[in-house]
């Protein structure tokens, strides 16, 4: 997983908007299909093996309660399988329910990507030009979050030495646990403070200030900005010129299959595929050289 | 700058009924999960944008990053009780006591954060706003809801309320592409338990915070020479 989240942030961000733009609004089956198979290809890259066990439970029974339940709800289509309690439960809608449960499955599983590549700090040095203030709430909040945890441990670890939480009962818990919590936050917000003014002696604030910067913008990235961008066009105009239109309702329509439809299928099948055929060549490479050593 | 604010907010407000048009022109099917996620995104916007313009203390901005971290520790060391979070109850003492932009802030900022641990989604933009509003309307109440420990308890129910069925909106909006009506409602009542467990869990914290958070936090104004809007 290497490879494809060393490129630049602002490509990565490029990459995964276009995916979820199509992903989220062309209802396209193929397409739907696609964006599950390249998601699913992704996570296994991202999610080291024998930890995926829970993951892939819990993703099923959303498709499934997904899926099952929108014959309840809707009742648009003109097949009626069967009759319950007077509503019909539609052939249409089982196949639309199926259709929205891939694309709710898939579009998680793409934000279960992105949070693996698009660590905060990449986040911070996207935002954090056009706006420095809210940059900095959120740097130092994420800071702020294993500095409490800590905290929080040594606060209740003292509190015990001091006898508390010998007690079994559980309002005696509950209220030695408030009393560390209350702790925190006392001592959190004081340790603001004293930041902010340490930040202030410090000139924080003042005109002139330079910035430091991890990531730099590669040929390979203006590379993959332009395959995505120009994948992404391909699928909006074939989307915008109707070829790859496809209704559920009231009649599920016949899956257009004309030659400008298979090629939009295909651009958004290299697209929703790139991470995975980043990750495969990266792969060879390293094979290659290795033999050769 | 008087005119510089008051050109961004027009070109705020077409904005919005750009996007309307744009989804209803651009996509004919799930037009309205687009447009309201758009919306929700541009509804944070005014608010960050004032809070970067505003030329508030340093302090202030510290203050909300320590309230954001502490709600986010919070949500994770609660994650064995699923629904009972400190999350709303530190989002409205923030509001309370530091003015309805600090609440809003907090709220929204909460949770992108604690979705970094929790799963990014297109639902992030709706949890921001649904907790931005919870602080900001309990800045604007912040007076009456300080007296009586009644209404506190009231605001805390409403915001569960609130919260729970913002959130069934968008689940809807995002499946069906379309309100659904007798879908949002079948959302609506297999969430009530969620709902009871959230409206319930911010009175409890309410009613046991904001007494002595309360305290604390006058306590740094004092200590420290804040001035906290009312």
């Amino acid at each position: 997983m290497k490879a494809f989240a060393n490129y630049h942030p602002a490509v990565l961000l490029l990459y995964f908007l276009s995916v979820l733009l199509v992903g989220m609004f062309i209802t396209n089956p193929v397409i739907q299909l696609t964006m599950l198979l390249g998601a699913v290809l992704f996570c296994i890259m991202c999610t080291p093996s024998g930890r995926s066990a829970g993951g892939i439970a819990f993703y099923v029974s959303m498709f499934l309660l997904v899926a099952v339940t929108n014959p309840l709800f809707s009742h648009n289509g003109v097949t009626p399988l069967f009759y319950l309690n007077g509503n019909p439960v539609t052939l249409e809608a089982f196949v639309y329910g199926a259709a929205i449960a891939v694309m709710v499955v898939g579009v998680m599983l793409w934000c279960r990507c992105y949070s693996a590549v698009m660590t905060s700090d990449k986040f911070l040095y996207l935002f954090g030009r056009a706006i420095p203030k809210l940059a900095l709430v959120l740097s130092m909040a994420l800071r702020f979050i294993p500095m409490f945890k800590r905290q929080l441990h040594k606060v209740s670890r003292a509190q015990k030495a001091m006898g508390l939480y010998s007690s079994k009962s559980l309002v005696d818990k509950f209220r030695s646990a408030l009393r560390v919590f209350l702790a925190m936050i006392s001592w959190s917000l004081e340790n603001a403070i004293d930041t902010s003014a340490s930040m202030k002696a410090r000139g924080y604030g003042l005109p002139g200030r330079t910035r430091f910067s991890l990531f730099r913008f590669r040929a390979a990235d203006g590379v993959l900005a332009a395959v995505s961008v120009l994948l992404l066009g391909l699928t909006l105009v074939g989307t915008a010129a109707g070829a790859t239109a496809f209704d559920y309702y009231p009649r599920i329509s016949e899956l257009p299959l004309t030659p400008f439809a298979v090629a939009v299928y295909a651009a958004f099948g290299v697209l929703s595929f790139l991470p995975f055929i980043i990750e495969i060549r990266e792969a060879f490479v390293w094979k290659y050289y290795i033999s050769k050593m | 700058m008087k005119a510089k604010k008051w050109v961004s907010y027009g070109i705020f407000c077409l904005l919005i009924p750009a996007v309307v048009a744009g989804g209803a022109l651009l996509f004919e099917e799930k037009q309205y999960a687009w447009v309201s996620l758009c919306a929700a995104v541009l509804a944070c916007v005014p608010f960050f944008l004032h809070f970067e313009r505003k030329t508030g203390s340093t302090q202030t901005l510290i203050l909300v990053a320590a309230m954001v971290a502490l709600s986010v520790v919070g949500r994770i060391l609660f994650t064995p009780l699923p629904g009972f979070k400190p999350v709303t109850a530190l989002v409205v003492i923030t509001g309370m006591y530091f003015g309805g932009e600090a609440g809003f802030m907090t709220g929204a900022l909460s949770a992108v954060i604690s979705n970094f641990w929790f799963g990014q989604g297109p639902w992030t933009p709706f949890q921001m706003v649904s907790w931005g509003l919870i602080g900001f309307i309990a800045g604007l109440l912040a007076s009456p809801l300080r007296r009586s420990s009644i209404l506190l308890a009231v605001y805390g129910l409403f915001s569960g309320a609130l919260f729970s069925l913002l959130m069934d909106t968008w689940t809807v909006l995002w499946q069906d592409g379309y309100f659904n009506l007798s879908r949002y409602w079948g959302y609506v009542l297999s969430s009530l338990p969620w709902m009871a467990v959230y409206a319930l869990s911010n009175v409890i914290f309410l009613l046991l915070f904001t007494p002595l958070v309360g305290k604390v936090l006058e306590r740094i104004k004092t200590k420290y020479g804040l001035q906290g809007r009312r």
